[in-house]
């Protein structure tokens, strides 16, 4: 909230001895750093961050109020005793429970406008005067002591005024023009002929302050934080009313209020006051909290005396009775967020300064936990990705329906996955597959110019549940364009399906996932990184005895149908040679071309065999042999 | 003398500099060899048959004269195929030199995304105190992100408006910070808590908030929480564990400062700030001129949250934090809008995340 600094000055005189600069550090070791200063009319105003537990500090008073603890200062004092109380001139009943005090005046108003200073000071904190000054005293009472009021037109009141829950069904005019429709929930001030305010919230129209008007009957009441939150919420109506009493207020302030109301229209308009009363009385405070000494200094990380505790809090407000190692505190009537020894703790503390905190590394208690297999597996693929050229991405996890629809299969419905609240139809759905965000990221990188696009991302993927959607960590990646053709010794080549194979096969995935063609020479694939081979207990595995003797290496090239299964002639030739004898048979080599006959290709196929023992050339020559005789029985010939 | 020898050696004899220096390589030079000195048709063999037939008083000084033709032709020979073979090496060593300037084929290089980089820079400067890594889902129960918390039930944050609510199950939602992952691993490891002597772990992940995308928000997001429970645990436990993660971060000069906040699932509550890395304090633009950075929010866990999970407050104690992974990516890199981090341009990629 805007704090402007001679209103703070008049609350608290040693604040002007500070410059801004000492005044913001003084307030941000206090918990209200200052996110901006403005220079206006003559003055500055400080933008103070104000946690929404501290609806005490919302105020000049407020602010005031921790300076004056702070810095050891005396507050200004606030005139009481203004208007002596009478009679009720109208029946008030508070018959709920979430308004134990209501003090009210009724005045009427003479001539005059509210005057400049008052004026001034609205704009300086970006409130508007609206020259009613009935209305712009509360505001202005509002900012200073952050005690919302409101004054109603007291001829426009219909006999007795109540305090009560809403019926349901009743409805209300506010202010704002808005119809409102009750709730039984709603807490509202109510004459004979219905309700004529939301309490805490926001005035009826039927009895506001208009320029006609002749007497006001003023309003100063405190009213329970969660009702006034409440209804603020269900009716979307957020003003500075509800804003301060939904933070709480302080009810110790409703006739204090009430009379600085009157005074200030008696001042700027010759108001008459013709009576004041109040109904109910400040609720008794809650019971002590207890602050022992140990949980202080556990807390603090040191030894602070009692006294000095005591001290602390005193200067902030609370009522503190010292008994034996412990402090008895009743916090003062404006703070609400003192509800257990902690919350004490933190007010010592604070009032010092965190800067007096030690600073001290915590003992070990146990041994240290090692990190997840599955946390250790992402960061090593993660990592293996990147050196093989891979980018990782960052995507949102939600996605529009149709590009859901991509990659979803058909037991993966989107609705189970689909936000109530999204943020738009194109981030509606938990996506099911990370492809659809890759595919959209690859072909921009494409178009932005990339030769390579090389994209992988780590990240839940969902799948609808009755239970809700299960997450379930997916590794995505994609990879397109051109490769190699950047120096005189790498050819230029298309990124193939057969590239992501062998990225498949780098990470030891345990079979050939699907490779999708996302769009022209775009491919990827998807896995569950469960799929993965976890990461081997064993730091080395056991020793295994190989075989020093040199290995023999034989090609055989092989004319073979274009049509051709790979995986049967692989098996077919494996299975005529000597397993204890082969370390391997994989084509090297596919060769396609004109001068071949039609339909077929050749194949290059080699084999490596090792044993115990030095081979012989014959020997070998046999296996080969074998060999080629099965590749022969699926219809391959050696090639001339 | 050179009335003696015939008209077309004396005129071979007079053109043999010039030839031999016509000879551009040494298969020219050895048929000019052959024509001059060979063994078979040469001009020295015929000098040699002419010698043989002259008469016996000019066989003398003929053959003085001869000798000397033919050595000064050998000697010419000899001279020019060392120059012609010089040359051939050097050409061949030179062909043979590599010239590194030449742009080398590379091996290809990707790189991991900046925020999983300095997620990862954070685990490991939190691993040496004895920090592991928890996780857990983003799709949230409204208990584990807000009632485990201590966040009151009207609390503004679980409005529709705020968190994201799954359609089909209006008890779900994205979990609006990591704090939930606090929730599920007090709840687990309560019932041994003594016998593992407390914990202390750091929460990295995505989260999710309605919030409208542009320059500085992002409906999804990355936070890293940092929890310990243990005995006796208070502000300055916190206080030395932040001095010493920050300074491993950011530089061993590196101060920080804690100021009073307020969250609910912390009292007491702090945000921290660090003397900014960028101007070593002395004030710029990512500061305000302040020399301080705020860079997380922390402070003692609310003995609220302790006792949700079953863990007695009387016993234990400890503290947390959370930071904010996009805000410290882009003070550290200066980046200028958060949507870069999103947009996945490998140039980007490349230029921020690097491989380790
Ligand atoms: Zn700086």
């Amino acid at each position: 909230m805007w704090i402007e600094r001679k209103v703070l000055a008049q609350e608290i005189p040693a604040s002007a001895e500070l410059d801004t600069r000492q005044l913001c550090e003084v307030l941000a070791a206090l918990g209200f750093p200052v996110d901006g200063v403005a220079t206006l009319e003559g003055t500055e105003a400080l933008d103070v961050d104000i946690t929404a537990n501290r609806g005490d500090a919302m105020s000049h008073r407020g602010i005031a109020r921790e300076l004056a603890a702070k810095l050891q200062q005396p507050l200004a004092p606030i005139a009481t005793g203004l208007v002596s109380e009478g009679a009720a001139l109208v029946p008030v009943r508070l018959e709920a429970e979430a308004c134990p005090i209501y003090a009210t005046a009724v005045l009427a108003l003479g001539e005059g406008v509210t005057p400049e200073v008052a004026q001034s000071f609205l704009r300086a904190l970006e409130a508007s005067p609206k020259r009613l000054p009935a209305v712009d005293a509360s505001n202005e009472l509002l900012l200073r002591y952050g005690h919302p009021t409101h004054a109603f037109d007291a001829d426009a009141i219909r006999g007795a005024v109540a305090v009560r829950w809403a019926k349901a069904g009743e409805t209300l005019v506010t202010l704002d023009g808005v119809t409102r429709t009750l709730m039984e929930r709603d807490l509202l001030i109510a004459d004979e002929a219905g309700p004529i305010a939301l309490a805490g919230v926001m005035g009826g129209d039927r009895t506001k302050v208009t320029e006609a008007t002749r007497r006001v009957l003023l309003e100063s009441a405190w009213f329970e934080p969660k009702v006034v939150r409440a209804t603020a919420r269900r009716h979307s109506l957020h003003t500075d009313a509800s804003h301060r009493f939904g933070r709480g207020a302080d009810p110790a302030m409703a006739r204090v209020a009430r009379d600085l109301l009157v005074a200030r229209l008696q001042a700027w308009c010759q108001a008459k006051l013709i009576g004041a009363w109040t109904a109910g009385a400040v609720p008794v405070p809650a019971a002590p909290v207890e602050l022992e000494m140990a949980l202080l200094a556990r807390v603090a990380g040191e030894i602070v005396t009692l006294e000095a505790a005591q001290e602390a809090l005193t200067r902030l407000g609370c009522a503190v009775t010292a008994a034996g190692d412990r402090l008895r505190v009743v916090s003062p009537t404006w703070r609400h967020d003192l509800a257990i020894a902690e919350d004490l703790a933190e007010e010592v503390l604070r009032l010092r300064g965190y800067e007096h905190l030690p600073s001290v590394l915590p003992p070990m208690e146990g041994p240290p936990e090692h990190l997840a297999p599955a946390y250790l597996l992402r960061q090593r693929v993660a990592r293996r990705l990147a050196q093989l050229g891979f980018h990782q991405t960052v995507t949102y996890g939600f996605i529009s329906p149709e590009a859901d629809a991509l990659f979803a299969s058909a037991d993966n419905p989107a609705a189970g996955r689909t936000l109530a609240n999204p943020l738009g139809y194109e981030y509606s759905v938990l996506r099911a597959s990370l492809l659809p965000s890759l595919k959209t990221t690859a072909e921009q990188n494409l178009r932005q110019g990339s030769r390579l696009v090389q994209l992988f991302e780590l990240a839940p993927a969902y799948r609808s549940t009755p239970a809700g959607p299960l997450e379930q960590v997916a590794l995505a990646a994609v990879w397109g364009g051109v490769l190699g053709g950047e120096d005189y010794l790498s050819p230029a080549r298309a990124v193939l399906e057969a590239d992501l194979a062998g990225l498949a096969r780098d990470l030891e995935l345990p079979g050939l996932p699907t490779i999708h063609r996302l769009a022209d020479g775009l491919f990827g694939f998807e896995i569950e990184l469960e799929a993965l081979p976890r990461p081997q207990d064993r730091i080395i595995p056991v020793f295994r005895p190989f075989s020093r003797f040199p290995s023999v290496e034989r090609d055989l090239s092989l004319l073979v149908d274009l049509g051709q299964s790979y995986a049967a002639l692989h098996q077919a030739m494996s299975a005529a040679l000597p397993a204890g004898s082969l370390l391997e048979l994989r084509c090297v080599d596919v060769f396609r071309h004109k001068s071949l006959p039609e339909g077929q290709q050749a194949w290059l196929l080699r084999m490596r065999f090792q044993a115990d023992r030095t081979l012989v050339g014959d020997e070998v020559d046999g296996w080969v042999a074998a060999a080629l005789v099965a590749a022969e029985s699926l219809g391959a010939r050696l090639r001339a | 003398m050179d009335q003696l020898l015939p008209p077309e050696i004396v005129e071979a004899g007079q053109t043999f500099p010039a030839a031999l220096a016509a000879c551009g390589d040494l298969d020219a030079l050895l048929r000019l060899k052959g024509a001059f000195v060979g063994r078979e048709a040469s001009h020295a063999t015929r000098l040699m048959e002419l010698l043989k037939t002259a008469p016996k008083e000019q066989k003398r000084e003929l053959g003085a004269a001869i000798n000397g033709l033919k050595q000064q032709w050998e000697e010419g020979l000899k001279a020019r195929q060392a120059e012609l073979e010089a040359a051939k090496r050097k050409l061949g060593a030179l062909a043979a030199t590599w010239d590194p300037a030449l742009p080398p084929p590379q091996p290809p290089r990707g790189a991991l995304h900046p925020l999983n980089r300095l997620m990862d820079r954070l685990v490991e400067v939190f691993r040496p105190m004895g920090f592991h890594v928890e996780e857990g889902p983003e799709v949230e129960t409204e208990a584990h992100n807000f009632d485990g918390l201590n966040i009151p039930e009207d609390h503004p944050a679980k409005a529709s408006s705020d968190t994201f609510y799954l359609a089909a199950h209006p008890e779900l939602l994205l979990r609006t910070h990591t704090s939930p992952v606090q929730v599920r691993t007090l709840l687990r490891v309560a019932p041994d808590l003594a016998a593992r002597g407390g914990i202390r772990f750091l929460a990295p992940g995505r989260v999710y908030r309605k919030d409208e995308i542009d320059p500085t928000h992002s409906p999804m997001f990355h936070q890293v929480e940092g929890m310990l429970v243990g005995h006796g645990i208070g502000m300055q436990h916190l206080k030395g564990t932040l001095e010493y993660a920050l300074r491993a971060l950011f530089g061993p000069d590196t101060e920080i400062r804690l100021r009073p906040s307020y969250f609910p699932f912390v009292e007491p509550g702090c945000e921290v700030d660090v003397s900014c890395p960028l101007c070593g304090a002395r004030g710029c633009r990512v500061c305000k001129g302040s020399g301080w950075v705020e860079i997380l929010g922390a402070g003692l866990i609310h003995p609220n949250v302790l006792a949700y999970a079953g863990i007695d407050p009387k016993e234990w104690s400890g503290w947390a934090f959370g930071m904010g992974v996009e805000r410290m990516a882009m003070m550290l890199s200066q980046t200028p809008d958060l949507r870069l981090f999103f947009e996945n341009d490998q140039r980007f990629l490349k230029a921020m995340g690097g491989l380790d």
